[in-house]
Protein backbone atom coordinates (compact mmCIF):
# COMPACT_ATOMS: atom_id res chain seq x y z
CA UNK A 1 0.00 0.00 0.00
CA UNK A 2 3.03 2.67 1.07
CA UNK A 3 4.46 1.64 -2.04
CA UNK A 4 2.07 2.43 -4.84
CA UNK A 5 1.29 5.44 -2.63
CA UNK A 6 4.63 6.63 -3.14
CA UNK A 7 4.39 5.70 -6.88
CA UNK A 8 1.28 7.58 -7.26
CA UNK A 9 2.18 10.94 -5.70
CA UNK A 10 5.93 10.25 -7.60
CA UNK A 11 4.00 11.13 -10.55
CA UNK A 12 2.76 14.15 -9.54
CA UNK A 13 5.65 15.79 -9.47
CA UNK A 14 6.15 18.11 -12.95
CA UNK A 15 8.90 16.81 -13.98
CA UNK A 16 7.84 13.26 -13.49
CA UNK A 17 5.22 14.58 -16.01
CA UNK A 18 7.17 15.99 -18.59
CA UNK A 19 10.02 12.75 -18.79
CA UNK A 20 6.34 10.51 -19.45
CA UNK A 21 5.23 13.34 -21.92
CA UNK A 22 8.32 13.15 -24.00
CA UNK A 23 8.46 9.60 -23.48
CA UNK A 24 4.49 9.06 -25.07
CA UNK A 25 5.68 11.49 -27.87
CA UNK A 26 8.94 9.23 -29.17
CA UNK A 27 6.94 6.56 -28.60
CA UNK A 28 4.14 7.48 -30.79
CA UNK A 29 6.60 8.74 -33.63
CA UNK A 30 7.20 4.59 -33.87
CA UNK A 31 3.49 4.26 -34.69
CA UNK A 32 2.83 4.21 -38.19
CA UNK A 33 0.91 7.38 -39.95
CA UNK A 34 -2.77 6.39 -40.67
CA UNK A 35 -4.36 8.47 -42.73
CA UNK A 36 -8.50 8.34 -43.27
CA UNK A 37 -8.71 9.94 -46.53
CA UNK A 38 -11.86 12.80 -46.17
CA UNK A 39 -12.50 15.26 -48.90
CA UNK A 40 -15.45 17.49 -50.94
CA UNK A 41 -16.50 15.33 -53.78
CA UNK A 42 -18.24 18.21 -56.31
CA UNK A 43 -21.78 17.10 -58.20
CA UNK A 44 -21.04 16.81 -61.45
CA UNK A 45 -22.66 19.35 -63.81
CA UNK A 46 -23.24 17.11 -66.95
CA UNK A 47 -26.33 16.31 -69.55
CA UNK A 48 -27.38 13.10 -67.48
CA UNK A 49 -27.59 9.93 -69.67
CA UNK A 50 -30.36 8.27 -70.16
CA UNK A 51 -29.47 4.86 -68.43
CA UNK A 52 -30.05 2.92 -65.57
CA UNK A 53 -26.76 2.00 -63.94
CA UNK A 54 -25.95 -0.48 -61.35
CA UNK A 55 -23.32 -0.09 -59.39
CA UNK A 56 -21.06 -2.82 -57.84
CA UNK A 57 -18.45 -1.84 -55.86
CA UNK A 58 -16.35 -5.07 -54.41
CA UNK A 59 -15.32 -5.34 -50.57
CA UNK A 60 -12.21 -4.44 -51.64
CA UNK A 61 -12.73 -1.23 -53.52
CA UNK A 62 -14.87 -0.12 -50.69
CA UNK A 63 -12.06 -1.03 -48.23
CA UNK A 64 -9.28 0.36 -50.11
CA UNK A 65 -6.03 1.16 -48.61
CA UNK A 66 -2.58 1.30 -49.50
CA UNK A 67 0.64 0.88 -46.59
CA UNK A 68 4.14 2.03 -47.11
CA UNK A 69 6.30 0.08 -44.72
CA UNK A 70 9.46 2.47 -43.44
CA UNK A 71 12.56 1.15 -44.71
CA UNK A 72 14.40 2.03 -41.95
CA UNK A 73 14.50 2.72 -38.14
CA UNK A 74 13.80 6.35 -38.08
CA UNK A 75 10.87 6.56 -40.54
CA UNK A 76 7.51 5.39 -39.75
CA UNK A 77 5.00 2.79 -41.49
CA UNK A 78 2.32 4.80 -43.35
CA UNK A 79 -1.54 3.56 -43.92
CA UNK A 80 -3.46 5.39 -46.46
CA UNK A 81 -7.40 4.42 -46.42
CA UNK A 82 -8.71 5.39 -49.43
CA UNK A 83 -11.76 3.30 -49.47
CA UNK A 84 -14.53 5.51 -48.10
CA UNK A 85 -13.60 8.33 -49.87
CA UNK A 86 -13.70 6.63 -53.42
CA UNK A 87 -16.67 5.43 -53.01
CA UNK A 88 -18.41 8.40 -51.47
CA UNK A 89 -16.79 10.10 -54.97
CA UNK A 90 -18.18 7.61 -57.26
CA UNK A 91 -21.48 7.85 -55.31
CA UNK A 92 -21.76 11.57 -55.82
CA UNK A 93 -20.25 11.01 -59.43
CA UNK A 94 -22.18 8.51 -61.62
CA UNK A 95 -25.51 9.80 -59.40
CA UNK A 96 -24.78 12.88 -61.10
CA UNK A 97 -24.36 11.45 -64.33
CA UNK A 98 -26.66 9.05 -64.84
CA UNK A 99 -30.26 9.14 -65.36
CA UNK A 100 -30.94 6.83 -62.16
CA UNK A 101 -28.32 4.77 -60.31
CA UNK A 102 -28.94 1.12 -58.24
CA UNK A 103 -26.64 0.02 -55.75
CA UNK A 104 -25.84 -3.82 -55.79
CA UNK A 105 -25.08 -6.26 -53.67
CA UNK A 106 -23.53 -8.74 -55.82
CA UNK A 107 -21.70 -9.34 -59.17
CA UNK A 108 -24.09 -10.08 -61.95
CA UNK A 109 -23.76 -13.76 -62.89
CA UNK A 110 -25.93 -15.42 -65.47
CA UNK A 111 -27.65 -17.43 -62.24
CA UNK A 112 -28.34 -14.68 -60.43
CA UNK A 113 -30.06 -12.30 -63.71
CA UNK A 114 -33.64 -12.22 -62.36
CA UNK A 115 -32.31 -10.42 -59.28
CA UNK A 116 -30.18 -7.80 -61.21
CA UNK A 117 -33.05 -7.60 -63.93
CA UNK A 118 -35.30 -7.04 -60.90
CA UNK A 119 -33.48 -4.39 -59.77
CA UNK A 120 -33.97 -2.80 -63.23
CA UNK A 121 -30.33 -1.78 -63.97
CA UNK A 122 -29.38 -1.22 -68.02
CA UNK A 123 -25.80 -2.08 -67.68
CA UNK A 124 -23.79 -2.78 -64.24
CA UNK A 125 -20.62 -0.98 -64.28
CA UNK A 126 -18.02 -2.50 -61.56
CA UNK A 127 -14.54 0.19 -60.43
CA UNK A 128 -11.68 -1.94 -59.34
CA UNK A 129 -8.15 0.12 -58.26
CA UNK A 130 -6.14 -1.41 -60.75
CA UNK A 131 -2.95 -0.09 -59.31
CA UNK A 132 -1.48 2.40 -57.08
CA UNK A 133 1.31 4.46 -57.27
CA UNK A 134 3.04 7.27 -55.19
CA UNK A 135 5.87 9.21 -53.19
CA UNK A 136 5.53 10.16 -50.07
CA UNK A 137 7.57 13.05 -48.25
CA UNK A 138 10.56 11.00 -47.56
CA UNK A 139 11.51 10.96 -50.70
CA UNK A 140 10.41 14.13 -51.68
CA UNK A 141 11.92 16.03 -48.80
CA UNK A 142 9.10 18.39 -48.46
CA UNK A 143 4.94 17.83 -47.22
CA UNK A 144 4.70 17.20 -50.74
CA UNK A 145 2.63 13.76 -51.96
CA UNK A 146 2.03 12.37 -55.67
CA UNK A 147 -0.33 9.65 -56.04
CA UNK A 148 -1.19 8.30 -58.96
CA UNK A 149 -4.11 5.73 -59.30
CA UNK A 150 -5.31 3.05 -62.42
CA UNK A 151 -8.73 2.14 -62.21
CA UNK A 152 -10.08 -1.13 -63.93
CA UNK A 153 -13.54 -0.42 -65.17
CA UNK A 154 -15.83 -3.23 -66.11
CA UNK A 155 -19.45 -2.67 -67.90
CA UNK A 156 -22.05 -5.86 -67.67
CA UNK A 157 -24.86 -6.60 -69.15
CA UNK A 158 -27.84 -7.74 -66.58
CA UNK A 159 -27.46 -10.99 -67.71
CA UNK A 160 -23.69 -10.85 -66.49
CA UNK A 161 -22.16 -10.72 -70.06
CA UNK A 162 -18.98 -8.66 -70.05
CA UNK A 163 -19.77 -5.78 -72.06
CA UNK A 164 -16.35 -3.80 -71.82
CA UNK A 165 -13.27 -3.76 -69.95
CA UNK A 166 -10.49 -0.62 -69.80
CA UNK A 167 -8.39 1.03 -67.64
CA UNK A 168 -8.31 5.10 -66.75
CA UNK A 169 -5.70 6.94 -64.86
CA UNK A 170 -5.76 10.07 -62.11
CA UNK A 171 -3.42 11.73 -60.82
CA UNK A 172 -2.96 13.72 -57.69
CA UNK A 173 -0.44 16.25 -55.74
CA UNK A 174 -0.44 17.75 -52.68
CA UNK A 175 -1.72 21.55 -54.25
CA UNK A 176 0.25 23.65 -51.35
CA UNK A 177 2.83 22.10 -48.79
CA UNK A 178 2.29 25.64 -46.56
CA UNK A 179 1.46 24.96 -43.09
CA UNK A 180 0.21 21.21 -44.11
CA UNK A 181 1.32 18.14 -41.70
CA UNK A 182 2.47 14.96 -43.71
CA UNK A 183 -1.19 13.12 -42.74
CA UNK A 184 -2.74 16.47 -44.26
CA UNK A 185 -0.38 16.80 -47.21
CA UNK A 186 -1.44 13.21 -48.21
CA UNK A 187 -5.09 13.85 -48.34
CA UNK A 188 -4.89 16.26 -50.44
CA UNK A 189 -3.12 14.69 -52.45
CA UNK A 190 -5.65 11.07 -52.27
CA UNK A 191 -8.54 13.74 -52.88
CA UNK A 192 -7.08 15.84 -55.77
CA UNK A 193 -6.31 11.87 -57.42
CA UNK A 194 -9.52 11.10 -56.59
CA UNK A 195 -11.05 14.24 -58.20
CA UNK A 196 -9.00 13.33 -61.32
CA UNK A 197 -10.01 10.00 -61.70
CA UNK A 198 -14.50 11.66 -61.54
CA UNK A 199 -13.37 13.85 -63.99
CA UNK A 200 -11.78 11.54 -66.55
CA UNK A 201 -14.29 9.32 -66.16
CA UNK A 202 -17.31 11.65 -66.78
CA UNK A 203 -15.91 13.22 -69.37
CA UNK A 204 -14.72 9.93 -71.46
CA UNK A 205 -16.74 7.04 -70.58
CA UNK A 206 -18.58 7.76 -73.61
CA UNK A 207 -15.77 7.57 -75.70
CA UNK A 208 -15.09 4.05 -74.56
CA UNK A 209 -15.28 2.11 -78.18
CA UNK A 210 -17.46 -0.45 -76.40
CA UNK A 211 -19.48 1.60 -74.50
CA UNK A 212 -19.88 3.41 -77.48
CA UNK A 213 -21.19 0.28 -79.53
CA UNK A 214 -23.66 -0.84 -76.84
CA UNK A 215 -24.80 2.72 -76.66
CA UNK A 216 -25.21 3.25 -80.57
CA UNK A 217 -26.95 -0.29 -80.26
CA UNK A 218 -29.13 0.77 -77.78
CA UNK A 219 -30.58 3.88 -79.11
CA UNK A 220 -32.51 2.30 -81.76
CA UNK A 221 -34.61 0.27 -79.44
CA UNK A 222 -35.06 3.01 -76.89
CA UNK A 223 -36.73 4.47 -80.58
CA UNK A 224 -38.92 1.95 -80.78
CA UNK A 225 -39.84 1.92 -77.50
CA UNK A 226 -43.64 3.89 -76.35
CA UNK B 1 5.42 54.39 -29.06
CA UNK B 2 6.06 56.22 -32.10
CA UNK B 3 9.80 55.41 -31.73
CA UNK B 4 8.72 51.23 -31.53
CA UNK B 5 6.47 52.04 -34.41
CA UNK B 6 9.73 52.89 -36.50
CA UNK B 7 11.62 50.69 -35.19
CA UNK B 8 9.22 47.31 -36.18
CA UNK B 9 9.02 49.15 -39.79
CA UNK B 10 13.10 49.81 -40.02
CA UNK B 11 13.52 45.94 -38.90
CA UNK B 12 11.16 44.60 -41.12
CA UNK B 13 12.60 46.71 -44.10
CA UNK B 14 16.37 45.21 -43.32
CA UNK B 15 15.23 41.60 -42.86
CA UNK B 16 13.44 41.85 -46.58
CA UNK B 17 15.78 40.62 -48.85
CA UNK B 18 16.19 42.26 -51.98
CA UNK B 19 14.09 41.54 -55.78
CA UNK B 20 14.18 42.49 -58.92
CA UNK B 21 10.73 43.19 -60.73
CA UNK B 22 10.00 43.05 -64.55
CA UNK B 23 6.50 43.34 -65.65
CA UNK B 24 5.27 43.52 -69.36
CA UNK B 25 1.70 43.92 -70.78
CA UNK B 26 -0.29 43.10 -74.29
CA UNK B 27 -4.17 44.58 -74.89
CA UNK B 28 -5.81 43.27 -77.95
CA UNK B 29 -8.89 44.52 -76.88
CA UNK B 30 -9.97 46.67 -74.15
CA UNK B 31 -12.68 46.59 -72.13
CA UNK B 32 -15.52 48.95 -73.32
CA UNK B 33 -17.44 49.10 -70.48
CA UNK B 34 -17.36 48.90 -66.33
CA UNK B 35 -17.55 45.61 -65.38
CA UNK B 36 -20.96 45.58 -63.46
CA UNK B 37 -22.28 42.95 -61.73
CA UNK B 38 -20.61 40.48 -64.29
CA UNK B 39 -17.64 38.44 -62.55
CA UNK B 40 -14.23 37.58 -62.81
CA UNK B 41 -12.51 34.20 -62.22
CA UNK B 42 -9.02 33.73 -61.65
CA UNK B 43 -7.62 30.37 -62.02
CA UNK B 44 -4.07 28.40 -62.40
CA UNK B 45 -2.33 26.61 -65.23
CA UNK B 46 -2.00 22.62 -64.06
CA UNK B 47 -1.73 20.70 -66.90
CA UNK B 48 2.17 20.92 -67.56
CA UNK B 49 4.14 17.72 -65.80
CA UNK B 50 6.94 19.89 -64.34
CA UNK B 51 4.76 22.20 -62.13
CA UNK B 52 1.56 23.89 -61.39
CA UNK B 53 0.71 26.98 -60.65
CA UNK B 54 0.13 27.57 -57.03
CA UNK B 55 -3.73 27.84 -55.64
CA UNK B 56 -1.96 30.00 -53.16
CA UNK B 57 -0.84 32.63 -55.58
CA UNK B 58 -4.18 32.43 -57.35
CA UNK B 59 -5.91 33.20 -53.73
CA UNK B 60 -3.40 35.77 -53.22
CA UNK B 61 -3.99 38.01 -56.72
CA UNK B 62 -7.72 37.32 -56.87
CA UNK B 63 -7.49 39.47 -52.68
CA UNK B 64 -4.98 41.81 -53.90
CA UNK B 65 -7.62 42.94 -56.80
CA UNK B 66 -10.69 42.97 -54.93
CA UNK B 67 -9.16 44.37 -52.06
CA UNK B 68 -8.50 47.28 -54.06
CA UNK B 69 -11.36 47.97 -55.73
CA UNK B 70 -14.20 46.08 -54.12
CA UNK B 71 -16.68 46.60 -57.07
CA UNK B 72 -14.73 43.73 -58.80
CA UNK B 73 -16.40 40.71 -57.47
CA UNK B 74 -13.57 37.79 -58.19
CA UNK B 75 -14.94 34.21 -57.81
CA UNK B 76 -12.57 32.23 -55.85
CA UNK B 77 -11.08 29.61 -57.87
CA UNK B 78 -11.87 25.95 -55.78
CA UNK B 79 -16.14 27.87 -55.52
CA UNK B 80 -15.58 28.18 -59.25
CA UNK B 81 -13.90 24.69 -59.98
CA UNK B 82 -16.73 22.93 -57.71
CA UNK B 83 -19.62 24.48 -58.83
CA UNK B 84 -18.33 23.25 -62.48
CA UNK B 85 -17.05 20.20 -61.83
CA UNK B 86 -15.72 18.40 -64.38
CA UNK B 87 -15.03 20.61 -66.50
CA UNK B 88 -12.09 23.17 -64.65
CA UNK B 89 -10.09 20.39 -63.79
CA UNK B 90 -6.49 20.13 -64.84
CA UNK B 91 -6.69 17.59 -67.08
CA UNK B 92 -10.20 19.25 -69.05
CA UNK B 93 -9.83 22.98 -68.48
CA UNK B 94 -10.45 24.27 -71.49
CA UNK B 95 -6.66 25.19 -73.26
CA UNK B 96 -8.27 27.88 -75.98
CA UNK B 97 -10.96 30.87 -76.13
CA UNK B 98 -12.43 28.82 -78.81
CA UNK B 99 -13.16 25.59 -76.20
CA UNK B 100 -16.19 27.78 -74.59
CA UNK B 101 -17.98 27.12 -77.60
CA UNK B 102 -17.73 23.47 -76.60
CA UNK B 103 -18.57 23.86 -72.83
CA UNK B 104 -21.53 26.33 -73.77
CA UNK B 105 -23.31 23.35 -75.57
CA UNK B 106 -23.70 21.54 -72.59
CA UNK B 107 -26.86 22.90 -71.13
CA UNK B 108 -26.21 22.93 -67.45
CA UNK B 109 -22.71 23.98 -67.85
CA UNK B 110 -24.47 26.86 -69.63
CA UNK B 111 -26.80 27.97 -67.22
CA UNK B 112 -24.19 27.88 -64.36
CA UNK B 113 -21.89 30.12 -66.07
CA UNK B 114 -24.83 32.75 -66.75
CA UNK B 115 -25.85 32.47 -63.00
CA UNK B 116 -22.21 33.73 -62.29
CA UNK B 117 -22.42 36.21 -64.62
CA UNK B 118 -18.89 35.07 -65.26
CA UNK B 119 -17.40 37.66 -67.90
CA UNK B 120 -13.83 37.64 -67.94
CA UNK B 121 -11.76 34.43 -67.32
CA UNK B 122 -7.96 35.20 -66.17
CA UNK B 123 -6.01 32.17 -66.53
CA UNK B 124 -2.47 32.73 -64.74
CA UNK B 125 0.87 30.33 -65.73
CA UNK B 126 3.75 29.93 -63.50
CA UNK B 127 4.93 29.26 -60.63
CA UNK B 128 8.11 30.35 -58.21
CA UNK B 129 11.54 28.21 -57.98
CA UNK B 130 14.15 28.08 -55.94
CA UNK B 131 17.37 28.52 -57.23
CA UNK B 132 20.95 28.63 -56.76
CA UNK B 133 21.86 27.89 -52.35
CA UNK B 134 25.48 28.42 -51.05
CA UNK B 135 26.67 28.83 -47.60
CA UNK B 136 26.59 26.45 -44.62
CA UNK B 137 25.03 26.57 -41.12
CA UNK B 138 25.42 24.61 -37.86
CA UNK B 139 23.29 23.88 -35.03
CA UNK B 140 24.34 22.39 -31.69
CA UNK B 141 22.67 21.91 -28.22
CA UNK B 142 24.40 20.87 -24.99
CA UNK B 143 24.16 21.83 -21.32
CA UNK B 144 24.60 25.39 -21.85
CA UNK B 145 22.23 25.79 -24.23
CA UNK B 146 21.80 25.95 -27.79
CA UNK B 147 22.92 28.01 -31.10
CA UNK B 148 23.52 28.06 -34.43
CA UNK B 149 26.60 29.19 -36.49
CA UNK B 150 27.09 30.00 -40.49
CA UNK B 151 25.84 31.90 -43.73
CA UNK B 152 23.41 30.53 -45.75
CA UNK B 153 21.76 32.17 -49.29
CA UNK B 154 19.72 30.87 -51.67
CA UNK B 155 17.92 32.51 -54.54
CA UNK B 156 13.98 32.40 -55.52
CA UNK B 157 12.93 33.12 -59.51
CA UNK B 158 8.78 33.55 -60.15
CA UNK B 159 7.56 33.55 -63.51
CA UNK B 160 4.10 34.02 -64.06
CA UNK B 161 1.72 35.35 -67.35
CA UNK B 162 -1.97 35.95 -66.79
CA UNK B 163 -4.04 35.69 -70.38
CA UNK B 164 -7.56 36.93 -70.42
CA UNK B 165 -10.28 35.62 -72.11
CA UNK B 166 -13.21 37.35 -72.57
CA UNK B 167 -16.43 34.95 -71.79
CA UNK B 168 -19.12 36.90 -74.24
CA UNK B 169 -17.14 37.40 -76.81
CA UNK B 170 -14.84 33.73 -76.72
CA UNK B 171 -11.66 35.47 -77.00
CA UNK B 172 -7.97 36.32 -75.41
CA UNK B 173 -8.04 40.08 -74.62
CA UNK B 174 -5.23 40.83 -72.96
CA UNK B 175 -1.89 39.06 -71.92
CA UNK B 176 0.25 40.54 -68.80
CA UNK B 177 3.42 38.95 -67.59
CA UNK B 178 5.61 39.11 -64.33
CA UNK B 179 9.11 37.99 -63.27
CA UNK B 180 10.85 38.65 -60.70
CA UNK B 181 13.94 37.81 -58.78
CA UNK B 182 15.21 37.86 -55.61
CA UNK B 183 18.04 36.65 -53.27
CA UNK B 184 17.00 35.66 -49.11
CA UNK B 185 19.93 35.40 -46.83
CA UNK B 186 20.33 33.77 -43.15
CA UNK B 187 22.96 34.57 -41.38
CA UNK B 188 23.40 32.83 -38.06
CA UNK B 189 25.38 34.44 -35.30
CA UNK B 190 23.76 32.15 -32.49
CA UNK B 191 20.25 32.65 -33.76
CA UNK B 192 19.74 32.37 -37.18
CA UNK B 193 17.74 35.65 -38.64
CA UNK B 194 15.95 34.86 -41.83
CA UNK B 195 16.05 37.43 -44.43
CA UNK B 196 13.53 36.85 -46.98
CA UNK B 197 13.05 38.19 -50.37
CA UNK B 198 9.20 38.59 -51.10
CA UNK B 199 9.62 36.78 -54.36
CA UNK B 200 6.27 35.50 -54.71
CA UNK B 201 4.79 38.37 -52.96
CA UNK B 202 5.83 41.08 -55.19
CA UNK B 203 5.02 39.07 -58.60
CA UNK B 204 1.53 39.09 -57.01
CA UNK B 205 1.17 42.30 -56.04
CA UNK B 206 2.57 43.05 -60.10
CA UNK B 207 0.16 41.22 -61.57
CA UNK B 208 -2.66 42.22 -59.57
CA UNK B 209 -1.57 45.57 -60.26
CA UNK B 210 -1.44 45.07 -64.23
CA UNK B 211 -4.90 43.05 -63.67
CA UNK B 212 -6.92 45.88 -61.98
CA UNK B 213 -5.41 48.61 -64.40
CA UNK B 214 -7.77 46.61 -67.12
CA UNK B 215 -10.80 45.83 -65.36
CA UNK B 216 -11.41 48.71 -62.90
CA UNK B 217 -12.22 51.94 -63.75
CA UNK B 218 -10.60 53.91 -60.57
CA UNK B 219 -6.67 52.70 -61.88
Amino acid sequence: MSVSMTFARGWRHPLHLCVLTLGCALLAGCGANEVVVKGYFPQPVLDKLPITLGVYYDPEFRNHEFFDQASNRGESDWIVRTGAAQTQMYDILLGGMFEKVIMLNELPREDRVAAVGEAGADVILVPHVDELQYSIPRHTKINVFEIWIRYRYQLYAPDGELLADWTMTSYGKTPTAFMQTAEGAVNLAAVVALRDAGANFALNFTSVPEVKQWMEAREPRLEDEP
Amino acid sequence: MNMSKYLVVGSLLVLAGCVTSTVDEMVFEEPTEALGDATVVILGRRHASDYETEPDFIACVAKHIHARDDTITVIPELDFMNNLYPWFEPRTAPLRPIDIERLMQVEPVRDKLIDMKTEYMVWIDGSTIRTEGAGSMTCGIGPGGAGCFGFGTWGNDANYEAIIWDFTDRQEVARMSTTVTGQSYMPAVVIPIPIIAPVQGTACDGLGDQLLKYFSIKY
